[in-house]
């Protein structure tokens, strides 16, 4: 290979590995042009969100290195968010006193709690379902990453944390909805645009999302600090001899990763219409696991596709009881599979084809090029 | 004082439930390094194979134990030589991959016989209730607590005193020098894997009687089971039987004072603060490599 | 000159077993310092005491008026001190050209390293480096890919990246043919100076070729330094390679 060259090639490798990224985007934001049904527009876009969700979990595990086995976790603190954000702005049916949301009316509660005070104001539980997931996971990475706390055990600990934080929140029911989550929300509606579930302004809101998660995350990865993330995932040991400071570079990755789980949380409960203890379930953090793997780990576009193909492939089944167990069994009998065979995912499929296909056509441009004035059988 | 000695006997039972669904997830973690995600589905595997041999065969079940044993075993043997040991040096990706397992034998199951709970008898023999410590407890929970014990010395015997033991503790020890020696390091990992694997089964089926038998009841059991086998530290069958036994007492009491869920909850920000600071476990002394 | 580096009773144990025993050792700055001895004396355990990666239960580390026998690696590191492990440590999956750039670690903050480096600006130097190191035709295939001695070249050739000023390198030509090590001893020779290196051999030809003093260890403790003549002919030395047939077949 020319080295001469390397200005070109840098900016050409940054286009190849984008390209995918925006094809799959646009795709995305063409689509409501050939789906002209509302109610499937809903449920795509909840797989976009699904899809967001999983790749907030190929960065800290395909990039990091850190199988989180509670993504869910940080997926549900932002959907509480936004889901207790929008309770307040309900039209009270069942008020007592102030606005109470109904469930607490129930449980004899007579006032707000403080903490969900501030969730009267709608930018206020935006920025939380930000940073509250970022900060949790950076007090949590902290305290394993400080630790070396490392492989099979920090998807032990990530997972029990996420069991915990889930019974606490089917424990406290009076403050929290308990088992029944949060229910009958408001529209959200920013700067006058309302995002009915159904609508297309939704639609177009998780596709933004979509775009931007990919973007953000493609370009951590793009970053000296990305390169770094890669190199621990590798070697921890050999990358603290060179003087960083390993742990900082996992909690950084970890909170990155919780962020972008939160903001798709957040619109799993403008999606859905409420917020569930079972976002932050056990089922769904493994499905993630499962929807990375099979997309591809270590590709962006590959964890999101593998969401969107998988969780949409479920739904699509899920019409018909049987269906869905067998689609349960294939679905375990292909994940083991690509565990065994395809350790980075359809993406990684994807790649060594691709590359097959560049080969071949290199080689075949190579002999048009050498045999010219020879026999044509040669191509 | 009746309650506190009741409430210790609860213990003991719960600990000896704990212990038989612990130790084939502690042999198979302890001895390959494999955090083994199919447990709860082998556990399941047994009772489900309780109720078959039961319903089906007329078969008791005391008369069953063996063969259930057997045909669990026969899954492990098969999943190990098929799945894991594929997968050598990828310890992260066993996990993944007898979690997929067990969501296949779960699936497959429920596809067979159904999702709607089974119950599978008390024998006969085991249905009344006698006398400990003046507190009536059901025959067949002390006959578990038997069992549970008798099955860790057998456990025991075969890890310390059998050929196949000593083999495997020369491969944990290395890998690469047991080979040399002669060691067929794959059959003896294939042959551990299935007897945890029996174990798991043996235990399901243990328990069956006690609890309904359903195609996701594995999940809650392996859960508890890898917890006895953190507290009590890798490759420390002493440490898993204490460690089954505290949990057991623990989950009596703090479910005694508080409700379920917090007892739940406190035992698992248990395990995690064990984990960072201790990950070899409460029971085992500190090696450096 | 006053010494660069300073070990003073440096001991350490595993599990009862004294691997380093009251260990004293002082280098100048730009010195290549060679460190032999038989197996099990204690050579590899020095280097890791003095990079961090085992703590000394007694003694002290100074490195430039340092202290570091109480600080983490990654501040070691900061302090100046590169470490060659003796199994190749690179990153598999990243490519020749990405090893390099980790290993340039001008700046080691997150919030510093969150700069796309799209430009080319650490490019030049990365391929300055590869060709260094003789990799130049490889520098986008995945480290995973080398061959073993490639390996050990491309974990060289991050070593000088990281620019340290004080260089361990355990073992830098094992599985190198005789050729490769040649080019290695002029590499060390072109360091040297610039650089302060310690270097743990086997192979007394390549010592003989890069060092100017030799130490020696027996037992977790220094035994003598010296010339490769000096050492050669010091009692204790013969004594202790007694029976693996003198210093030069060890």
């Amino acid at each position: 290979m020319p080295s001469h060259v390397p200005h070109s090639s840098g900016l050409q490798r940054l286009i190849a590995q984008l390209a995918p990224l925006l094809i799959v985007c646009a795709v995305v934001f063409a689509l409501p042009v050939l789906l002209n049904n509302d109610f499937l527009l809903n449920k795509v876009a909840r797989y976009l969100v699904l899809g967001i969700l999983t790749v907030s979990l190929g960065l800290s595990w395909g990039f990091g290195g850190i199988l989180n086995l509670g993504q869910a976790m940080s997926f549900g603190l932002g959907s509480y968010a936004m889901a207790m954000a929008l309770k307040l702005k309900t039209v009270p049916v069942h008020t007592g006193a102030s606005g109470l949301p109904d469930f607490m009316v129930w449980n004899n509660v007579q006032h707000l709690p403080w903490f969900w005070e501030p969730f009267r104001s709608l930018s206020f539980a935006i920025a939380a379902g930000l940073i509250v997931p970022a900060l949790v996971a950076a007090a949590l990475g902290w305290f394993m990453f400080r630790g070396r706390v490392t492989g099979v055990y920090v998807s032990i600990i990530t997972l029990a944390t996420m069991v915990v934080i889930n019974l606490v929140i089917i424990d406290q029911q009076s403050y929290t909805g308990g088992f029944n989550g949060i229910t009958d929300l408001a529209q959200l509606e920013i700067f006058g645009v309302a995002f009915d579930a159904y609508g297309r302004a939704t639609y177009y809101l998780v596709a933004g999302c979509v775009l931007l998660s990919l973007l953000v995350a493609f370009a951590f990865t793009r970053t000296k600090a990305g390169l770094i993330v890669q190199a621990i995932r590798d070697h921890e040991s050999r990358v603290r001899y060179f003087g960083y400071d390993v742990a900082l570079y996992q909690i950084f990755v970890f909170a990155l990763s919780a962020a972008i789980a939160g903001l798709a949380g957040m619109l799993y409960t403008v999606v859905m219409e409420f917020a569930s203890p079972t976002f932050l379930g056990v089922q769904l953090s493994l499905s993630v696991v499962v929807w990375c793997a099979v997309g591809g780990r270590q590709s962006l576009v590959g964890a999101f596709l593998g969401a969107v193909l998988v969780a949409g492939m479920q739904g699509a089944l899920s019409e018909s009881a049987a269906f869905l167990e067998t689609w349960t069994l294939v679905m375990g009998a292909l994940f083991v599979l690509v565990v065994l065979f395809l350790p980075k995912g359809l993406a990684g499929l994807a790649q060594v084809v691709l590359r097959w296909i560049v080969q071949r056509r290199h080689a075949a441009g190579r002999g048009v090029a050498q045999g010219v004035g020879q026999t044509e059988g040669s191509t | 004082m009746d309650q506190f000695i009741e409430q210790i006997v609860t213990g003991l039972s719960i600990g000896s439930i704990l212990l038989l669904v612990a130790l084939g997830l502690s042999i198979i973690y302890g001895s390959m390094g494999i955090i083994n995600l199919a447990h709860g589905e082998f556990v399941m595997l047994g009772a489900y194979a309780a109720w078959v041999f039961h319903t089906y065969l007329g078969l008791g079940l005391l008369a069953s134990l063996v063969p259930i044993f057997l045909v669990v075993a026969a899954f492990g043997w098969v999943i190990e030589r098929y799945v894991l040991s594929l997968l050598n040096n990828r310890p992260l990706d066993t996990i993944l991959a007898t979690w997929g397992v067990g969501i296949m034998l779960q699936q497959a199951v429920r596809l067979m016989v159904g999702s709607e709970l089974r119950y599978v008898q008390l024998p006969p023999a085991l249905s009344d209730s006698m006398s400990v410590f003046g507190i009536p407890v059901s025959s067949y929970r002390v006959f578990l607590f038997v069992v549970s014990i008798a099955l860790f010395g057998a456990t025991w015997l075969l890890m310390n005193r059998t050929t196949v033991g000593m083999k495997l503790r020369a491969i944990i020890q290395d890998r690469s020098v047991a080979a040399s020696f002669g060691i067929n390091a794959k059959r003896v990992y294939a042959l551990t894997f299935a007897y945890g694997a029996g174990l798991a089964g043996l235990a399901g089926a243990l328990v069956s009687p006690l609890k309904s038998v359903s195609p996701d009841m594995g999940t809650g059991y392996v859960v508890d089971a890898f917890m006895v086998v953190v507290l009590g530290g890798v490759q420390s069958l002493a440490g898993t039987v204490a460690s089954a036994f505290i949990l057991g007492e623990l989950s009596g009491g703090i479910a005694f004072l508080q409700n379920d869920t917090v007892a739940k909850a406190i035992v698992l920000l248990a395990i995690v603060v064990l984990i960072r600071f201790r990950p070899e476990g409460l029971f085992t002394a500190r090696v450096r490599a | 000159m006053s010494s660069h580096l300073d070990l003073r009773d440096v001991s350490v144990s595993f599990n009862g077993f004294k691997a380093l025993n009251a260990l004293n050792m002082s280098v100048r700055k730009g010195e290549l310092r060679c460190l032999i001895g038989p197996n099990g004396a204690g050579k590899t355990t020095a280097l890791d005491i003095i990079c961090g990666k085992v703590k000394p239960s007694a003694g002290t580390v100074s490195f430039d008026g340092t202290a570091l026998q109480d600080l983490e690696e990654y501040e070691i590191a900061r302090t100046g001190v590169g470490r060659k492990f003796q199994v190749p440590s690179v990153f598999r999956e990243l490519s020749v050209s990405e090893n390099l750039d980790v290993a340039r670690a001008r700046r080691t903050s997150v919030l510093g390293n969150l700069r796309w480096n799209i430009g080319n600006a650490g490019r030049a130097d990365v391929e300055r480096l590869a060709e260094l190191v003789g990799l130049t035709d490889q520098l986008d295939r995945p480290a995973a890919y080398l061959s073993h001695g490639q390996t050990q070249w491309l974990e060289i050739g991050m070593l000088v990246a990281q620019d340290a000023e004080l260089i361990l390198m355990d073992e830098p030509t094992a599985g190198m043919t005789a050729q490769e090590t040649r080019k290695t001893a002029e590499l060390f020779a072109r360091l040297k100076g610039k650089h302060t290196l310690i270097v743990v051999e086997h192979d007394m030809g390549f010592v003989k070729a890069i060092g100017d003093v030799i130490s020696v260890m027996h037992m977790g403790q220094m035994l003598a330094e010296g010339t490769a003549a000096e050492v050669e002919a010091h009692p204790e030395v013969r004594r202790a390679y007694l029976g693996s047939g003198g210093i030069s077949h060890a």
